[in-house]
């Protein structure tokens, strides 16, 4: 028995529909899938994630995207990190690197050294080992080398690149793999009698489009997964209190920095992130400590270079659909949940819930119409899971503070914060040991990055770190050091880098002002 | 309490102890840590001999243990693998080795193909295609070597181990390095107002004073039952044996260089070569059976067999928490569990090396205790399931404790894991696995288990696979595993 072709209907066409057709179409063998897309050139896009993580790269390998292309029609630049300005205090600064710190010493993690170090009397920062650190205080940028004994190979990288142009690369990747798009609006649902499962949707053009697996990527409302299904919302507004944004596009001005900003302010923070040819630019606050009005205008005399189009504003509420796989449907994107955007992770977890579901699937689908349920349940909970550990990561940077100069951060450095996260910090402080897992984002450097750079001090570091002798301690950090600054030093700029690399065409009339 | 930690005291005389001594004084002699073992003598609970998991070469490795030596001292010999007979009913047997199974098929691991044959109605073992499994039926052993993607390295081995020989063997290698010993029971604890031990009395009259304290004592745990009524997880339901026996046997001509259980009517024997002698027990439920008649089917099943020791009871499950104050439980102090996936040592060591990366910087270390107890509550759980495990897949074993095993619904996280499996052939691992994706895959072919379907994805790159491509593959094995020398031969030279 052949399977028969999965029937695929992708509700909504912004990052997170085109991302999902481009990799359905991509991965699934043509005769084993029938993928539609409806979309309402109607219904604005958010756009959502013009900064991402280096995962990105692993998407566009598993897929066959062209980077250098990407970039190109993506008006893309590099991305080696962000920086967080005013955190933890007024005026401090410091870069979440994608690479690491030195690496391990006699099979201690190396930053129990730097504080031992420090302690010593050392007055090195930490920034001053790792390299796509120096590099981007540097404006440079080189792409990292496979030799694992190279301190080239010791970092990674991401893009920083326009979210609606990426919509309309992938669209013509899916639609060349036959992806078939409607420009409709969806005007009715019907549900299955048998399960509750969505049976078909009715487009405003009258046709009625039905499917075996429908993908909810239709933002915020959640036109199938929440509007018809009733899923269910889990807020955690309680510890990301800002449901807000105000988003606005101005002219570059100064060097291209391979990184993204990403500057606390009076109730929340603001983005900022540099392409090729504009800068992205917007406001993440809560409503309960700033007026709409207000957070316009603050965003509007922040702005590097000169505004080119009134600032848009955004709503959301952060949290999780209880589950982002009910039936036959499938959340991805904001439809299925809101994580802000303070660690650009809003692709990634459209990334990985599209990877997820497709490592899940078994093709039996087409043939009987109905999902295994213990399939549907193993991939909720590893979506959960992403989910749960991006939220608390998030939620330490509003947390880890000492800034007492307005309301929203008074509440921040003293609100009840997940166990999970409790657990973490404390053990970070009393022996800088940082609690790591196999799964999900954010790995040990980056928890680093924030801790030191929030001013989590630990009050102690590894005994193990103590048995080696001092001198030699110290030559190797210097090392270390040594070859970090001469590395970077020998990087071409970032702008060079991108004019030799993957220079985009200037703005058409495609690219959104 | 800020006093820094600078005396360990372990109580306990059997291997858990003396590797927990060894190990933390290497590690932290440089720091002045002064070790101290209580000797209270083997534990009631010990074997006569077992068997380990490949990570006790690592563990060796961290002690500075030769292992040549080791062996020559002790009459050990090498593992390949475990078979299994008899667990799917009379005539079921299957080998789950220290090895992969095959090699990737386009970065897709190889046991996915045989699901896909298994579906397409051929199925096939996968012992076909690993060296390991193919060595072990042959009787031969070599230590893997080459770079790592060759096939030569695609095993890696455990011990089978004298339990008395090993225990002296690490005596005397922790006494090297400096721990000292005191061989006295435990009589009493001396508490601080907070309630961390102060020191331990002795029946000779001594006290003992120290900041941290280990119980590696085994099942008796003699120093946690001193802090009072412990919070248990009680795992009985799943797992139903709950006595041991165990004793010496003479030599099994040829050295099979693998460990044997055999599912019988009222739980597992098992059955282990030593260089010049051998081992056999039997681990059993005693609602199903008397220790009687478990003495008379063990020796009917072993001829020769010695008179075995007393009667080992197994309360399967573990404490709530393994690090109370100022005293830590590793071994059979911390968890029960029967023996069945060789891990005890395994469970020791994680919870040495858990322990060394959170040495407490004070006496007081209540959040390394906290982290301690989280991340040894996985590894033990992990352990767990996949013991459990071996009950529930593939056809079950008629009889009456085999229908009892699998009575109780399975723990919520081996459920999930089974039906992800038994839904599409996929083998999902968290934080904290002992046993990795090949170890559940040789596990669930080896019962016979096949899914009802593969992942779309995995599929297109395995279907198109023949079984004449990978004859080759096949054909290799075989040629290297008759290559290698006999196990017997190779442990005489050892020994020499």
């Amino acid at each position: 028995m052949r399977p028969q072709p999965l029937k695929i209907v992708i509700v909504g066409g912004g990052t997170a529909g085109w991302m999902t057709a481009a990799a359905f179409a991509a991965v699934l063998p043509a005769q084993q899938r029938d993928i539609r897309l409806i979309e309402s050139s109607e219904i604005g896009i958010v756009g959502v994630g013009e900064a991402t993580l280096p995962h990105i790269r692993f998407f566009n390998r598993r897929i066959g995207i062209d980077e250098p292309e990407l970039m190109a029609h993506t008006q893309a630049t590099f991305k080696l990190g962000i920086e967080f300005v005013n955190w933890a205090r007024v005026g401090d600064s410091y870069i979440h690197p994608f690479g690491a710190y030195g690496s391990k010493m006699a099979g201690v993690p190396f930053h129990h050294y730097w504080l031992r170090a420090r302690g010593e009397g050392s007055d090195a920062s930490i920034e001053d080992y790792s390299l796509p650190i120096v590099a981007s205080r540097l404006n440079r940028f080189a792409l990292p080398s496979d030799d694992p004994t190279s301190v080239m190979s010791t970092f990674g990288y991401a893009f920083q690149f326009d979210a609606s142009l990426y919509a309309k690369y992938l669209r013509g990747f899916a639609e060349q793999r036959g992806v078939q798009r409607t420009d409709a609006k969806i005007v009715d649902v019907t549900l299955r009698a048998a399960d509750g499962g969505v049976e078909s949707v009715k487009l405003d053009n009258g046709e009625v489009v039905d499917g075996h697996l429908f993908i909810d990527c239709s933002g915020f409302r959640g036109l199938l997964i929440e509007q018809a299904l009733k899923t269910g919302y889990d807020e955690w507004t309680r510890w990301l209190p800002c449901d807000r944004a105000m988003a606005v596009p101005c002219e570059n001005s100064g060097p291209l920095t391979p990184y993204t900003r990403a500057t606390a302010r009076e109730a929340g923070w603001q983005w900022r992130i540099p392409l090729q040819h504009r800068m992205g630019n917007g406001y993440v606050y809560s409503s309960n400590f700033i007026s709409d009005d207000e957070a316009a205008a603050k965003l509007l005399s922040r702005l590097d270079g000169k505004p080119l189009a009134d600032p848009r504003p955004l709503r959301f509420t952060a949290g999780r659909r209880r589950k982002t796989w009910n039936r036959n449907v499938v959340a991805i994107g904001l439809a299925g949940g809101f994580l802000e955007p303070l660690e650009s992770t809003s692709i990634y977890l459209i990334q990985i819930a599209i990877t997820t579901l497709l490592d899940y699937l078994t093709g039996n689908e087409g043939a009987t119409g109905q999902f295994d349920p213990r399939i549907v349940e193993a991939y909720n909970r590893w979506i959960e899971m992403e989910y749960d550990r991006v939220r608390d990561f998030l939620i330490l940077h509003y947390h880890a503070t000492e800034r007492d100069d307005a309301e929203i951060w008074n509440y921040c450095r003293t609100m009840d914060v997940p166990d999970s996260l409790k657990h973490k910090m404390e053990l970070f402080r009393r022996r800088a040991r940082v609690v790591t897992y196999k799964d999900g984002l954010f790995l040990e450097p980056s928890w680093l990055a924030v801790y030191f750079g929030q001013r989590v001090m630990p009050t102690a570091w590894d005994p193990l770190a103590d048995a080696m002798d001092a001198a030699e301690m110290q030559r190797q950090l210097q090392s270390v050091r040594e070859q970090v600054q001469s590395t970077a030093v020998r990087m071409s700029t970032h702008e060079e880098f991108l004019a030799k690399y993957c220079p985009a065409t200037p703005p058409s009339m495609g690219a959104r002002a | 309490m800020t006093a820094t930690v600078t005396r360990v005291v372990v109580v306990g005389g059997g291997a858990v102890a003396w590797i927990a001594a060894a190990g933390l004084r290497r590690a932290f002699r440089k720091r002045g840590v002064d070790v101290l073992v209580v000797d209270t003598g083997m534990p009631a609970d010990a074997p006569v001999a077992r068997w380990t998991l490949p990570s006790q070469r690592a563990m060796h490795g961290l002690l500075g243990i030769p292992e040549p030596e080791l062996l020559r001292r002790t009459g050990a010999t090498f593992k390949l693998a475990t078979e299994h007979v008899g667990w799917q009913g009379e005539g079921s047997h299957f080998f789950h080795a220290h090895g992969d199974i095959g090699t990737d098929l386009a970065g897709t691991p190889f046991y996915k193909f045989l699901v896909q044959q298994a579906l397409n109605g051929q199925p096939e073992s996968p012992e076909n295609y690993s060296l390991a499994a193919v060595a072990a039926r042959l009787g031969r052993f070599a230590r893997p070597m080459g770079d790592e993607k060759a096939l030569t390295s695609s095993f890696t081995y455990g011990f089978h181990l004298d339990e008395a020989a090993y225990v002296s063997s690490l005596a005397a290698h922790a006494a090297q390095l400096g721990v000292r010993r005191v061989t006295a029971p435990l009589v009493a604890v001396s508490r601080l107002p907070g309630g961390e031990v102060e020191s331990l009395q002795l029946a000779n009259g001594e006290s003992v004073a120290g900041e941290l304290f280990l119980d590696c004592s085994g099942a008796e745990s003699l120093l946690m039952k001193q802090l009072g009524e412990e919070e248990r997880d009680d795992w009985s339901a799943w797992l139903p044996c709950d006595r041991m026996i165990s004793a010496r046997a003479p030599a099994i001509p040829q050295l099979p260089p693998f460990t044997r259980t055999v599912a019988a009517d009222a739980g597992w024997c098992w059955r282990l070569p030593l260089a010049r002698t051998s081992a056999a027990g039997y681990v059993y439920s005693s609602a199903f059976a008397s220790d009687d008649t478990a003495l008379r089917h063990l020796q009917s099943a072993v001829p020769g067999l010695e008179a075995p020791g007393r009667v080992v009871l197994l309360a399967s499950g573990r404490r709530r928490r393994f690090w109370e104050k100022n005293c830590i439980a590793l071994g059979a102090a911390a968890m029960q569990l029967e023996p069945l996936a060789g891990a005890e040592l395994h469970f020791a060591q994680l919870g040495l090396g858990t322990l060394i990366e959170l040495f407490p910087l004070d006496v007081s270390g209540a959040i390394e205790g906290a982290e301690f107890n989280r991340v040894m509550a996985e590894h033990a759980d992990s352990l767990r399931d996949f013991t459990i495990a071996h009950y529930r897949v593939g056809r079950a074993r008629p009889g009456d404790f085999w229908t009892a095993a699998r009575a109780a619904p399975p723990p919520q996280r081996l459920a999930d894991r089974l039906d992800l499996y038994q839904a599409s052939g996929r083998i999902n691992l968290h934080d904290f696995e002992t046993f990795e994706e090949v170890d559940w895959a040789w596990l669930l072919l080896g019962a016979g288990v096949i899914p009802a379907a593969l992942e779309l994805q995995i599929r297109a790159r395995v279907e198109n696979v023949t079984p004449q491509q990978v004859a080759p593959l096949r054909a290799h094995i075989d040629g290297l595993a008759a290559s290698m020398p006999r196990h017997s031969e190779y442990v005489q030279r050892s020994n020499a």
